[in-house]
């Protein structure tokens, strides 16, 4: 038998091992997301501090963007607007948002109940590691990833003229949120039976907590202190610089994670709060035809984003009425969102619809992911061991995931027409609206036919169809309010529509589109009906 | 030779991952009706050689044939005639298992229920849990009843027993017996020497994506060297030197001569002619055993040169 002291350095060990384990595994990951979250931050500061250059254009933006409580909600409440990282705070807000809370989540996820789940976790139990060290080693993992990101933003934003106490108390309030929702996702995966269901509910917490931040914002409450979103505004980095509110989300943050420890080492491994009972003993109808059965693998993606679309359709077609009242009482603001000439309206809906288009753009990516997964796990062998061909599957696959595209833009662009008209006032919208919607629809079938390629030729490159979702992403997000150059905003599909209905649909381009969405689609079912299965 | 035969014909065939050669100039020949034993060590390439000829991938050169035609290139046709039960079962999570078998069974031409149900019945599944709560082995047995519920006049089976108990391995025995009576034709890739000794009438051992041997179980044995062991009255004439002897060892026990020693099949008549002369008290003579026979051809090493070294080693340091 051991006495005290080899048993506590045993212990040691184990998390030390543990920690090796889960740097290997998240590795790539947490240098793509510090990669991505760095240029972000940095793209946009660069962005902002060429753009407004002068107290002027600084004081102007600022007047446009509080003109109104519609901003206020979408962005949030940026304290001390009228200064050069307050413009940074302000344009980064949306995307902050929601990719500092998923940095959290991503990372604790995929190194806890995943790895659980697929019982890679029993075989590093089974060793001297201890039941509460292997969500420990992710939240400290995860704890470093986000230190690192902090540091970048801190130094991009010192770097592009911010001061410097503003810049180090900004970057820590996003760190913070990011490590509010790692602590969230650790419980959380102690509570789900599943990695899929760390994501929905922690989403779901993230929605709520935008929903909560847009509303004590737009009415000037106390509600905004009830999101870890408003903790991170409340800190005013460029306003009154209240360090102590950190000290929230940090203290959340620590009590979820302590929270999470404790279950998991208390628990039983593989148990959840909800388990999935008996199912039906026999598939419906529609499951056994290959495209039913496509539909049944894809319908949590399109519930999914259209979920999300409809959501940012609805919350931007309700806001419109107040937005269009403070575009007219200052053109300042028109600019600074981008939508500057022509019919404010038009302008506005155009600017949703590229919204929009990103996020049918990362449905393609995501769903065609899903058939790089069903090979990976080793179901694609079973299911072309019958009569079905490859051909065959891969086509009910893509025919399934295009209708999913359609429902997404044709649901997404319905809300926003109906919502905007009930807000304006004018059912006129109607039919623009939805034509703009569907005119987007060969910029995004690039990227999809982009990922169909990725997929037949060589599966494992299939990250380079995220990488450019990512760019299309960062060009729609950020191009128009920063007046990228030309030719870096014709990177993205998205540029070379037209943005309609403010501006007029380039026909030419979208054959163009079309074409080469299709060129690369017929590359990947070549491509895929002559290489092995299952191949990495 | 008429290959229409042949359910299952391979000659020469290489498949070449970037610089590994996972098959190696694999001969394979299944015959109609059959249970053929497809032996090997792990990653001496059955399981792509089964990926080859249900045309999940393209050979690199050789000729591979499923019912006489090119696997690659008529796969979902010929697959109308087969069912497969993959090495490593991976079912859908969220489906039940009955779901999963609905769904296996959709890309089968044709699935028995009555037989269908007897196999749920005769393997103790229950169809109403997901998939993500069973067991492997109760994931194993989705797959094998999918296979074995569909009316297929072949059955690839790679490995399908792994994680079954003994009595689920009995009832796969059964079953797979039950469909050779309806002349089903079957290959069986397995480690487990008693169910391939049981089900099947000829083997093909593999090692590093080559044939090495294959054959009846029958004639495999007698290809092998049996052990003898002989008490005589007298010493035996000869016997270290008479040819096919190996191993010999000798001693005087209790005023006899006892002798232990392996032969070469076809010397065996000699030899105890041999021990006759020499006047018998005890004889045994015991044929190689399946074990034997595989772990002597799954033991050899690459090439000629370093096989001869690493036998020296191995019994000197036995």
């Amino acid at each position: 038998m051991n006495t005290g002291t080899p048993i506590t350095s045993d212990r040691r060990n184990g998390l030390g091992i543990m920690l090796r384990i889960v740097g290997r595994i998240q590795r790539r990951s947490a240098l793509l997301w510090v990669l991505v979250l760095g240029a972000s931050m940095i793209g946009t500061a660069a962005g902002v501090a060429s753009l407004y250059d002068s107290p002027d254009k600084i004081h102007s933006y600022a007047q446009a963007v509080t003109s109104g409580n519609a901003l206020l909600a979408i962005n949030g409440k940026v304290e001390g607007i009228d200064s050069l990282g307050g413009v940074i705070q302000d344009e980064f807000g949306f995307m902050a948002a929601f990719l500092l809370p998923l940095l959290g989540i991503a990372l604790v996820a995929r190194a806890t109940r995943r790895e659980e789940e697929s019982g890679r976790l029993e075989l590093l139990l089974g060793g001297r590691i201890a039941r509460h060290e292997p969500t420990l080693a992710a939240l400290l993992v995860a704890t470093a990833t986000i230190t690192v990101t902090v540091v970048l933003f801190a130094v991009g934003l010192a770097a592009s003229g911010v001061p410097v106490a503003g810049a180090v108390l900004y970057a820590l309030s996003l760190g913070a949120l990011a490590f509010v929702f790692a602590g969230l996702a650790a419980l959380l995966a102690q509570l789900t039976q599943h990695a899929r269901g760390v994501y929905l509910w922690s989403l779901l917490v993230l929605a709520a907590s935008y929903v909560l931040r847009g509303v004590g914002d737009a009415t000037q409450t106390w509600v905004s202190w009830l999101s870890p979103l408003g903790w991170a505004e409340k800190a005013a980095p460029f306003g009154d610089q209240r360090w102590w509110t950190l000290a929230i989300p940090v203290a959340i943050g620590l009590a979820l994670g302590v929270a999470a420890l404790g279950l998991a080492a208390r628990r039983d491994l593989g148990s959840a709060l909800v388990h999935s009972g008996a199912g039906p003993q026999h598939a419906a109808a529609p499951m056994r035809s290959p495209i039913g059965f496509a539909a049944w693998i894809h319908r949590p993606a399109i519930l999914g984003w259209l979920a999300g679309g409809v959501l940012l359709a609805g919350m931007m077609g309700a806001l419109s009425q107040q937005l269009l009242g403070a575009m007219a009482g200052n053109p300042a603001l028109a600019q600074a969102l981008g939508v500057a000439g022509g019919r404010p309206l038009d302008g506005f809906v155009a600017a949703t619809q590229l919204y929009l288009a990103v996020i049918a753009a990362g449905y393609l990516v995501q769903a065609i992911g899903t058939l790089r997964a069903e090979e990976a796990d080793g179901r694609l062998e079973t299911r072309l061991s019958g009569t079905l061909s490859r051909t065959g599957w891969l086509a009910s696959h893509t025919l399934v995931v295009l209708g999913g595209l359609i429902m997404i833009v044709l649901g997404s662009s319905l809300v926003l027409a109906l919502a905007t008209a009930v807000s304006v006032g004018n059912m006129a919208e109607l039919g623009p609206t939805l034509s703009s919607g569907l005119a987007y629809l060969p910029a995004e079938l690039v990227l999809a036919g982009l990922a169909l390629a990725l997929y037949g030729l060589r599966p494992r490159w299939f990250a380079i169809a995220w990488a450019g979702y990512a760019v299309v992403t960062f060009i729609a997000f950020l191009g128009p309010g920063l007046k990228f150059r030309q030719w870096v905003l014709d990177i993205s599909p998205t540029t070379h529509v037209g943005n309609p209905p403010l501006g007029a649909v380039q026909p030419s381009a979208l054959t163009l589109m079309a074409v080469t969405a299709l060129i690369l689609g017929a590359i990947g079912f070549a491509a895929f009906s002559r290489r092995g299965v299952p191949q990495g | 030779m008429t290959k229409t035969n042949f359910v299952i014909r391979t000659e020469g065939l290489t498949k070449v991952f970037g610089k590994v050669r996972a098959l190696d100039g694999l001969d394979l020949t299944v015959r109609q009706g059959e249970v053929h034993g497809f032996l090997g060590p792990n990653g001496s390439g059955k399981s792509t050689t089964i990926r080859v000829l249900l045309g999940l991938m393209k050979a690199t050169s050789g000729l591979a044939e499923l019912f006489g035609s090119d696997p690659w290139h008529d796969a979902p046709r010929l697959h109308r005639r087969l069912a497969y039960v993959a090495g490593d079962v991976a079912l859908w999570p969220a489906l039940t298992g009955g779901q999963c078998l609905d769904v296996l069974g959709a890309t089968h031409t044709m699935v028995n229920k009555r037989r269908r149900a007897g196999l749920i019945e005769r393997f103790d599944l229950d169809p109403t849990k997901r998939v993500r709560d069973y067991s492997k082995g109760n994931r194993q047995k989705v797959a094998l009843i999918a296979a074995l519920a569909a009316d297929a006049e072949l059955l690839v089976l790679d490995e399908p027993t792994s994680g079954l108990d003994p009595l689920m391995e009995q009832t796969f025995q059964l079953c797979v017996r039950d469909r050779c009576q309806d002349g089903v034709t079957v290959l069986l890739s397995s480690h487990i020497m008693g169910e391939v000794e049981a089900l099947a009438d000829r083997v093909s051992i593999i090692r590093r994506g080559r044939t090495v041997t294959s054959g009846s179980l029958a004639a495999l044995r007698s290809r092998t060297r049996s052990t003898v062991h002989a008490v005589t009255v007298r010493e035996p004439d000869g016997l270290p030197e008479a040819e096919g002897v190996a191993d010999h060892h000798q001693e005087w026990l209790h005023g006899q001569v006892d002798s232990r020693f392996t032969i070469d099949p076809d010397h065996l008549d000699a030899v105890i002619g041999r021990l006759h002369t020499a006047g018998i008290h005890t004889l045994t003579v015991t044929p190689p055993s399946l074990d034997a026979l595989f772990l002597r051809n799954y033991d050899q090493s690459p090439s000629p040169a370093n096989s001869g070294d690493n036998v020296t080693a191995a019994e000197a340091t036995s």
